[in-house]
């Protein structure tokens, strides 16, 4: 209960902060109440994952502080907002970048997804991306667009390439939360509010996503195929909610690739919005396996006993279907 | 003002009666054509057509009508039009004479035919047509005609269609005159677009044309016409019978790509490199056709190769500017060439089917008639003086000797003469002199007028016509008239030499034994390895080229390199390689992240 507080109030001071001092400890405050939650279950894989959590986040926190001191010291200044001194700017842009988990930065990723429990792995993808994401917000009127979109670009190619290979459903959606990264941050400089829908949306997509899968307690491709034994109504809106993180048209995901591409070739950028669409045709192609699984075909046996029943029903599975 | 009214409702007059037997069966229950009908139809027709001739005569009156305008688009009209001039005046009986010979010998020759009818209605069709490619006065309706003519070779050579060689040879008249087609609508693309019209009138303009439509023309001629290059069907097209021969491919239909040349003669006229085409392949094909024609053994391909070389004499005229005297030498070479087929379709009856001239022989007592008008024809083919192909021939001789083109085209062309009388006088003798060679019991019959007649008036026009028809022509452009006395009778010397040749050589054949094989000899036997080489090769180059394509360029390359399985690899290897670079190695991670922060740094 009282990790969860922690969390809570860590987020809170990250938003609401001016200084940089207070935004690097809200940011920590989450990073050391996370650690417990991801090591819960006292298992090897949990306890390497929490460890190298903490690696990567201090290491970002550490740049971060860094970066901020260099600009009070060119600037003579503490505000956020006031980030003038071109290599604490870049610096700034890797530390969020290792702290958000875009390419290069990203390969932490997927082992602490995988390491950590489904509800865990929701608190990770959605909670915690949201301080670094405000601090990105708030600074990305200074930011360097080339190296945010070559980051983005490259996010997206390996979410998608990485994506293809994996049959442990937390790493597919650990790459799939890289790729959407990608697609926020490459907007960031241009239109920072697409910026927070896309990451909202993602969000709500992701967690029903989460839950469902926690319900059902599919942690591999294998066991997605029998999922349709245990609650078939929450088969049915799995699969529409994967397609809707594809971005297929008449779901609400299609809603922000739709406006980062406009937004783009307003911009004159149709290159960059051509090649990030046809990348996300890679992503496409792992959600549909897993639509596949789940709800296109049947087992060749079938089980008709029910197995585990989560007590928390799923929230809002319906939502990203309007 | 009413000799043009006269004029223009005889020749309608004309259209009407040839028409007529097409039509009226469809129109009356009761009325069936029969072969009778049909030949006294086209005999009024021409009787009929000798009244617009006359008028033009004695006039000089030219007249063109045009009817009912097909709308095309906005600015381009056609309307169907039809230009009464010098030649398409004097092409009508002379075409529609010959016609009346052709049916009246064909219904005995066919006789014993159950679908003589539809033979004679092929027949009454392929003169429609060519009768239309005459009158045009734009390239759409010459084009019709065109097409109409082809169309009617193809049927009418494929005959006896139960016979594989009559369909090649069919097939491949059809082929070839397609790739003549090519050039013309080449040309009526030209015209279309450039002068954005297809009349006649319109396209004759006093400035220099384009070589690019014009080689579409002479591409065409030489597709219609035989000239060297598209010439294998020529001989080939021997295969349908005979009146199919004297009518198609001796005095009318091979002599519409000169005609079209004829009529776009005004375009020709100024540009230089058109007109020494002409010459050359002209002379080329006379030359080519002549040689191939000394050692053939079957009486119709000697005719069929004739003919071959006197239409590259024509190409010649046209290539020396001279469309008048082309034509002169196509209404002439229509009477004699006609009656030579009949005569030698007389002959094959006569001998019961047989073709081959070293198995005739000793035929002046059995069959007089027929062999002396074959003995008038022949001496009209060779030029000899004031027959009827003296007129036009000689004529064309002169004025390539006296005019300041090409030599080597006048050596080619004198040479051929020699040949020309060569062959002649070979086929000849052959048949008619010296011993019978024939088995013994022979059908030898030429008593029937039906046959006699015919080729007997085919006869007295070979004679009178040259003299008659220059006689009513204006030339349009003045004749030489005075030149050294050498070259005035270059063209009979040229014969006179032919001649001796051949009694020279057909003494020969008395003293030898077996011919013994040379280089001369296959050359001219097997046509000069035209056939042979072309034939195979084009058609093995496209089908495996097809295949190429359709198995490669298709299904390899597209589908499955650059296409969709080629894509599909590539991810492949995109997701494999950057699999294993994810190790879960943390010293890794951390090293690769310092080294791309530095990598940053140092670069923006």
């Amino acid at each position: 209960f009282i990790l969860m507080l922690s969390l809570t109030l860590g987020t809170m001071i990250t938003i609401t902060s001016n200084h940089w001092v207070t935004a690097w400890a809200g940011l920590e405050i989450n990073t050391l109440a996370v650690i417990p939650l991801i090591s819960k279950s006292h298992h090897p894989r949990a306890i390497e994952a929490a460890t190298k959590y903490f690696l990567t986040q201090a290491t970002a926190s550490a740049l971060m502080l860094f970066s901020s001191m260099t600009n009070a010291w060119s600037s003579g200044q503490w505000d956020i907002t006031q980030l003038t001194n071109p290599p604490s700017c870049l610096l700034l842009t890797a530390a969020i970048a290792i702290k958000l988990g875009l390419t290069p930065f990203h390969f932490w990723f997927p082992e602490v997804l995988q390491g950590s429990s489904l509800t865990t792995a929701l608190l990770l993808s959605t909670a915690m991306k949201f301080p670094p994401t405000t601090i990105l917000l708030l600074t990305s009127h200074s930011l360097n667009p080339t190296l945010l979109s070559t980051m983005a670009i490259m996010s997206i190619a390996l979410g998608g390439w990485m994506g293809l290979n994996q049959t442990q459903t937390r790493k597919i959606l650990a790459f799939s939360s890289i790729s959407h990264l990608g697609w926020m941050t490459i907007i960031i400089t241009y239109n920072p509010k697409l910026t927070l829908l896309t990451f909202y949306l993602y969000s709500l997509m992701t967690t029903s996503i989460f839950l469902s899968m926690n319900s059902t307690n599919t942690l591999k491709l294998s066991t997605l195929m029998t999922s349709w034994t245990k609650a078939p109504m929450l088969n049915t809106t799995l699969m529409l909610t994967l397609l809707s993180l594809a971005g297929l048209p008449p779901l609400t995901g299609f809603l922000p690739k739709w406006l980062i591409i406009q937004e783009l070739t307003k911009q004159e950028m149709t290159t960059t919005a051509t090649t990030i669409s046809m990348l996300s045709l890679l992503g496409l192609f792992f959600y549909l396996r897993l639509t596949y699984c789940s709800t296109i075909t049947l087992p060749p046996n079938s089980s008709n006993k029910m197995k585990q029943w989560s007590i928390k029903k799923p929230v809002n599975t319906l939502t990203p279907t309007l | 003002m009413e000799t043009a009214l006269l004029l223009n409702t005889s020749m309608l007059l004309t259209l009407t009666i040839i028409l007529t037997p097409m039509f009226l069966p469809l129109l009356l229950k009761n009325f069936q054509s029969s072969p009778q009908t049909l030949t006294t139809t086209i005999k009024t027709a021409f009787l009929v057509s000798l009244m617009p001739t006359t008028l033009f005569m004695y006039s000089g009156l030219d007249s063109i009508t045009s009817y009912w305008e097909w709308k095309f688009t906005m600015n381009f009209k056609i309307p169907l039009s039809f230009k009464m001039d010098q030649y398409s005046m004097l092409f009508f009986p002379i075409a529609l004479f010959v016609t009346w010979s052709i049916l009246q010998f064909a219904m005995s020759y066919m006789a014993s035919d159950p679908h003589i009818t539809k033979f004679f209605s092929y027949l009454t069709a392929f003169l429609i047509a060519m009768l239309t490619l005459t009158l045009a006065n734009n390239m759409f309706l010459l084009f019709i005609g065109w097409e109409g003519v082809g169309i009617m070779s193809f049927l009418l050579i494929s005959w006896w269609h139960g016979r594989a060689e009559a369909n090649t040879a069919a097939l491949q008249a059809v082929l070839y005159n397609r790739i003549g087609d090519i050039g013309l609508i080449m040309s009526m693309a030209w015209l279309a677009s450039t002068l954005n019209s297809w009349e006649m009138q319109q396209m004759f303009s006093p400035m220099e044309t384009p070589t690019l439509p014009l080689l579409g023309l002479i591409l065409a001629a030489t597709g219609k016409s035989a000239q060297f290059g598209l010439h294998p069907w020529l001989p080939a097209a021997m295969e349908g019978p005979t009146p199919v021969s004297a009518l198609l491919h001796s005095s009318t239909m091979v002599v519409a790509g000169i005609f079209l040349l004829i009529r776009s003669h005004p375009l020709l006229t100024n540009n230089k490199t058109a007109l020494t085409l002409c010459l050359c392949l002209g002379a080329m094909s006379t030359l080519f056709a002549a040689t191939c024609a000394l050692t053939q053994n079957d009486i119709k391909k000697i005719i069929a190769f004739s003919t071959s070389s006197q239409l590259g004499l024509m190409m010649v005229t046209i290539g020396l500017n001279l469309p008048q005297l082309a034509f002169l030498h196509i209404s002439t070479h229509a009477f004699f060439k006609a009656m030579l087929f009949l005569c030698s379709g007389s002959i094959i009856h006569s001998l019961n089917g047989e073709q081959d001239i070293r198995k005739m022989g000793g035929l002046q007592k059995t069959l007089p008639t027929t062999t002396s008008c074959l003995t008038v024809g022949n001496m009209a083919l060779m030029g000899t003086p004031f027959l009827a192909g003296f007129f036009s021939k000689d004529l064309i001789i002169e004025n390539l000797n006296t005019s300041y083109l090409n030599t080597w085209a006048l050596l080619l062309t004198l040479l051929a003469t020699t040949f020309t009388a060569t062959y002649s006088l070979r086929m000849t003798l052959l048949v008619q002199a010296e011993s019978t060679r024939t088995p013994t019991m022979t059908p030898m019959n030429e008593n029937s007028p039906q046959t006699l007649n015919p080729i007997t008036r085919l006869a007295l026009g070979s004679t009178v016509a040259g003299l008659l028809i220059t006689s009513f022509m204006t030339p349009t452009q003045t004749p030489p008239m005075t030149m050294p006395m050498l070259t005035k009778t270059a063209a009979i010397i040229a014969t006179t030499l032919g001649l001796i040749f051949a009694l020279e050589l057909a003494n020969m054949t008395h003293t030898m034994t077996h011919p013994k094989q040379n280089n001369l000899l296959n050359f001219s036997s097997t046509l000069g390895y035209f056939n042979i080489l072309t034939h195979r090769l084009s058609s093995t180059n496209l089908l495996y080229t097809g295949q190429k394509i359709a198995t490669h360029l298709t299904d390899l390359s597209w589908y499955k390199k650059m296409g969709p399985e080629g894509l599909a690899d590539l991810q492949l290897m995109a997701s494999k390689a950057s699999t294993t670079l994810h190790k879960g190695l943390i010293k890794a991670y951390l090293s690769s992240s310092a080294l791309s922060i530095l990598v940053i740094l140092l670069s923006l």
